[in-house]
């Protein structure tokens, strides 16, 4: 099989279904010419044309909203908003109009659009080009949140969450774009809602998402040096979530770290403990749930500063030996 | 100088003793020779005295705990004196030697303990490894096994224990009492791996002590319950009872007894009762039936040379078992005299302890109760046990074929399976059925 | 359009079907039977009926949460709007959206918003996808004074010329966001100048009042618009008789300027227009008007006997399957 990066996976599935779909556009900021500010969709306005892949000025609200309506007459649109951070400015269309038109309405009504947006810290872009928050959007009944981690994962789910009914938000993570990974070439689908456990192990369960990971894993292969066998389990889909699989893993272990990068406070670690906590797994704890996540400072711009704001793969194992160790 | 009060060793095989209640309290006068403890060992509660004339203080060991002998347990300080800074040392004793470590089983280490805490440990069959050790170099003290022994005594809210979601899982799947085990968690935490190596180190039942006499003092009878109930439960639970029952024409045993007691009456003798004729008959069908009369321990059967045989009374606060020894040997009206005595005194609570060691064999009778047949439980560390029902009017077909009515009795023994065969079994009590339906064949 | 007898009938009863629905919403919600609030829209009539009457019956249009009398003049059914007013299951939103958020996707209603401003930027993405779709369909998307400040109005207005919509923005302008005077910031004029502006050429102010020149300017926008003229921005000057909302005490505004625009009823103006111009005689527009408020009598006899949501159905239709 070929390896592309996970930017290009994400180009692929786009450019696939919209070959495949005629319904499919993309409205975004920067997204014709040039190319999307990470480069996603260099070369797809060459090949779909200003009909079908919509730049914009600077209106993510607006964009947003546009979208939504698109999808509410049978369009199947995706909008990209640049960075996270910014869809404060679109919530008002994704969280209030989106997500809830359909329920609203009494189900007269479907929003069949994907919100794409990049998230993460590590770019030295600092306070306003850093944030990660899947957690609110998590919050919200009627939007449906994937984080994708690899390549293959980020094809596969951008394509069922362009076929879903429903308003997807799709966040990727920056630091990712230029992971490589095997991705088939032809289209395939990685069911929403469903999620993989990307190493198995029976010490310790880490429950992790986007670029934690691949933090994990990595801290996974040293802690395999200290006859620690640490599973890790990706949700990808943190709503509609995979509890099954989570609960399993944790049933199995008895013992579970909680890695992300959004802020620890309020973060999407709290909602995983309580669920694990009211589910059978509670049970088979042997020890408290742990939760490695963001500190509470907005993303810094000095680089050893916001090295420290997020954990690192030596903060994945150190805590793991905590917990490994019966140190909490 | 203080003067030590230590926990006294009134039995020769004892090896602890359990504090009752203590009749002075700290600060309180005290006389020499005055009683100012109860205490308990195996099946007796005995006073002790104090040791010295002052004020009693320093008490170190309380109602319920089980205190090796020869432990300090309070001083009895003289006018301006005052309580030694240090523990001191408990007072050796002749037969002492250190006990070898509990075996090491699977893996465990060999922990580091004081000897008291390890025969403390070992009286209660607690895993010395699972005991947070507080003593320096990581010795395991005194202290730290009474405070697991405490905490076995207490009856456990599982809210008050310190344990993860898993291990109380666990020991609650298995039945276990979270309470008797040790965290090794952070802050004591029991975790799922302490309640696993609990399940593998189960607590060994107390090893059966061998017959011996002792004189002794007159002694009340108290706290006797738990005693009886934590015997016979693991006297159920661990020894595999076969039963027997034959059922008994008693019609000559009666005969012979009231010809024994036309003969007693003449002489102002005591009256022979069932119970004295079934001892001296049971001690000579078991002269020919050793293996009813030994003991199991350490994997050796010991062929006791006595053949004593207990009777069991009941009091109000359970069941007592007076021995009479050498009943082989002692003619009925003895026993009878002997018999008669133990039963009185033990139901005004007057036993010595000597009255109550040594038995080899033990009958219970709940004839007079009306009970037709019952299964008695072995009381340990002897082999056997006859359980005696009443005598009924029944109607019997005699070999003949004809029909008559006879006093029939039911005896049924039961057995220690791992001494025991079924065929011994049967011979033994066979014999005693023919020589109580023929009482005078003893004196072939 | 020519104005005949049929439609004259027809934009009539309307509009009393309108004034009578906002009345008894009133009644009922006086009386206890209505959650919530409500935003009625007496005095507006002519706004909505004459706006709406332009459009063919495959077109949409998407409201606000004023927008019963929009509701109406698409051609919702009655009972439904009725039903789904006082809650119930059988309304047209399953009795999940109420007053603000009623919708008829089927009858090309793609529903009200309780944001206000909120349904501006999705009219600019039906506009897209009715363009890319090419059944040269229009929409008619509405939206308040209050509306004309937000953020949303003014992206939309940009995002709406640069796809060239096949949209016509519809702000009626009835004088008061809440409570903030549309004139203490602005004029129906200068909303109107906004569309200049940002692109929309045909872009005016009318008397929203007057049935008929409501009519004419939407029209003519609605023709640019399907024939890929692209947005236009109408805004129709009129005035609310009621406040906001059921708690509005009507603090900002006098009595005198109440009764001023009363003068202005609406339906009175053409009312008069249909009888002096020989349409319609005063006994016809008796009849109209019986009609109107007997319709939504048996509205309301409809909706107070239909059945309450089950709440065991509480969590359904938040997700398409």
């Amino acid at each position: 099989m070929r390896e592309i990066t996970y930017l290009e996976a994400i180009r692929e599935a786009m450019t696939q279904e919209m070959e495949r779909d005629s319904r499919v556009f993309l409205i975004g900021e920067d997204i014709g010419e040039y190319g999307g500010a990470f480069q996603v969709t260099y070369g797809m306005l060459e090949k779909f044309g200003p009909e079908r892949i919509l730049d914009t000025p600077i209106t993510e609200l607006g964009l947003t909203g546009a979208a939504t309506g698109a999808a509410l007459i049978g369009m199947r649109p995706i909008a990209e908003i640049m960075f996270m951070d910014f869809t404060t400015l679109a919530s008002e269309q994704l969280v209030n109009q989106a997500a809830k038109l359909r329920f609203m309405f009494g189900g007269q009504s479907t929003v069949p659009m994907v919100l794409r947006t990049a998230a993460g810290s590590g770019t030295g872009a600092a306070e306003h080009h850093s944030q990660s928050f899947e957690n609110w959007f998590v919050h919200v009944p009627g939007l449906k949140v994937v984080m994708p981690t690899t390549p293959y994962d980020v094809k596969g789910l951008l394509v069922s969450a362009i076929r879903d009914d429903n308003p997807v938000v799709f966040i990727e993570h920056k630091l990712l774009y230029k992971t490589k990974g095997d991705v088939p070439e032809e289209l395939y689908e990685i069911p929403l809602g469903k999620a993989d456990v990307k190493r198995e192990g029976k010490d310790l369960t880490i429950i992790a998402t986007a670029i934690m990971v691949q933090r994990s894993l990595q801290a996974a292969e040293e802690l395999e040096k200290e006859g620690i066998e640490v599973e890790v389990v990706d949700p990808r889909t943190l709503r509609p979530l995979d509890t099954e699989t989570i609960v399993n893993s944790v049933k199995k272990t008895g013992k579970v770290l909680i890695v992300h990068e959004a802020v620890k406070t309020g973060g999407f670690g709290g909602e995983l403990a309580g669920i694990i906590a009211e589910s059978e797994a509670f049970g088979y704890l042997d020890a408290p749930i742990l939760r490695l996540a963001g500190r509470e400072v907005p993303i810094p711009y000095n680089r050893n500063l916001e090295y420290n704001s997020v954990p690192q793969v030596e903060d994945i194992v150190e805590k793991a030996r905590e917990l490994i160790k019966l140190r909490v | 100088m203080a003067t030590e009060m230590i926990m006294p060793k009134v039995d020769m095989d004892q090896e602890t003793g359990t504090v009752v209640e203590w009749i002075k309290g700290n600060g309180q006068q005290v006389e020499e020779g005055e009683t100012i403890l109860v205490i308990e060992t195996d099946k007796i509660a005995i006073d002790v005295e104090a040791p010295g004339t002052g004020t009693l203080d320093g008490i170190s060991a309380n109602p319920g705990e089980v205190i090796p002998i020869g432990t300090v347990i309070a001083y009895i300080l003289e006018e301006g004196e005052k309580l030694p800074d240090q523990p001191a040392k408990p007072i050796e004793t002749a037969e002492e030697p250190s006990l070898p470590d509990p075996p090491a089983a699977s893996g465990r280490i060999e922990v580091s303990a004081t000897p008291v805490a390890r025969k403390m440990a070992e009286a209660h069959g607690i895993d010395l490894s699972a005991v947070n050790a507080s003593g320096t170099g990581g010795k395991v003290t005194k202290e730290d096994v009474q405070a697991v022994v405490s905490r076995a005594g207490k009856p456990v809210d599982p809210h008050d224990i310190y344990a993860t979601p898993a291990a109380r899982r666990t020991a609650r799947l298995e039945g276990l009492n979270l309470g008797l085990i040790q965290g090794s968690g952070p802050g004591g935490r029991i975790q799922l791996a302490d309640v696993k190596n609990y399940q593998t180190s189960k607590p060994q039942i107390t090893k059966p002590a061998g017959p011996q006499t002792q004189a002794g003092e007159s002694i009340p009878l108290i706290g006797m319950r738990r005693k009886i109930a934590k015997r016979l439960t693991e006297s159920y639970q661990s020894i595999p009872h076969i039963q027997f029952t034959v059922r008994v024409d008693m019609s000559n045993f009666i005969k012979a007894r009231n010809d024994y007691n036309e003969l007693a009456l003449t002489r102002g003798d005591e009256k022979v009762s069932v119970t004295a004729m079934l001892v001296k008959l049971v001690a000579m069908v078991l002269a020919d039936h050793p293996w009813l009369n030994s003991s199991l321990s350490d994997d050796k059967i010991f062929f006791h040379e006595d053949i004593n045989i207990g009777l069991a009374v009941a009091l109000d606060e359970g069941l007592i078992v007076p021995v009479v020894k050498n009943a082989d040997q002692k003619g009925i009206s003895v026993i009878a005299v002997e018999s008669n005595d133990l039963i009185k005194r033990a139901r005004k609570k007057n036993l010595t302890s000597a009255d109550v060691k040594g038995g080899t064999f033990t009958i219970t009778n709940l004839g007079p109760f009306g009970v037709e047949q019952f299964n008695a439980i072995i009381n340990p560390p002897e082999a056997g046990i006859l359980a005696v029902g009443a005598t009924i009017p029944e109607v019997v077909a005699l070999p003949e074929g004809a029909i008559a009515t006879r006093p029939m009795m039911r005896l049924t023994l039961s057995a220690d399976h791992r001494i025991v065969d079924g065929a011994v079994a049967a011979g033994f009590i066979g014999d005693l059925k023919t020589t109580l339906e023929n009482p005078n064949l003893m004196n072939y | 359009m020519k104005l005949t007898k049929e439609r004259a009938e027809h934009y009539l009863l309307q509009m009393y079907q309108i004034r009578a629905f906002e009345e008894q919403a009133e009644k009922s919600y006086m009386a206890g039977k209505i959650h919530g609030t409500m935003h009625l829209s007496i005095g507006q009539e002519a706004s909505a009926v004459g706006s709406i009457s332009t459009l063919e019956p495959t077109d949409f249009i998407i409201g606000h949460h004023r927008g019963h009398g929009l509701c109406i003049s698409k051609g919702a059914d009655l009972n439904l709007m009725m039903a789904e007013f006082y809650g119930k299951e059988n309304g047209y939103c399953r009795g999940r959206g109420g007053s603000m958020h009623i919708a008829d996707v089927a009858g090309g209603n793609l529903g009200a918003n309780g944001v206000v401003g909120g349904g501006i930027p999705l009219a600019v993405g039906v506009g897209i996808g009715l363009k890319m779709q090419g059944e040269n369909r229009v929409l008619l998307a509405f939206f308040g004074d209050g509306a004309a400040s937000t953020g949303a109005f003014h992206e939309s207005m940009i995002l709406a010329v640069l796809y060239q919509v096949p949209v016509v923005f519809i702000c009626e302008n009835n004088q008061y966001a809440m409570s903030f005077a549309a004139n203490d910031w602005t004029t129906s004029k200068k909303i109107a100048a906004h569309g200049e502006i940002y692109g929309m050429p045909g872009s005016c102010s009318t008397d929203g009042n007057d049935l008929l020149e409501v009519q004419s300017a939407v029209e003519a926008a609605v023709k640019r618009a399907r024939e890929g003229g692209g947005p236009s921005l109408i805004v129709n000057d009129t005035y609310r008789w009621r406040g906001h909302s059921k708690s509005d005490r009507n603090r900002y505004r006098t009595k005198e300027e109440i009764e001023e625009w009363k003068k202005k009823d609406p339906i009175v103006r053409f009312r008069k227009q249909c009888v002096s111009e020989k349409l319609l005689t005063e006994k016809e527009v008796e009849k109209i008007k019986e009609q109107g408020y007997a319709d939504i009598e048996s509205a309301r006899i409809f909706a107070e006997a239909s059945p309450e949501p089950d709440v065991a159905t509480l969590e359904e239709g938040v997700y398409a399957p």
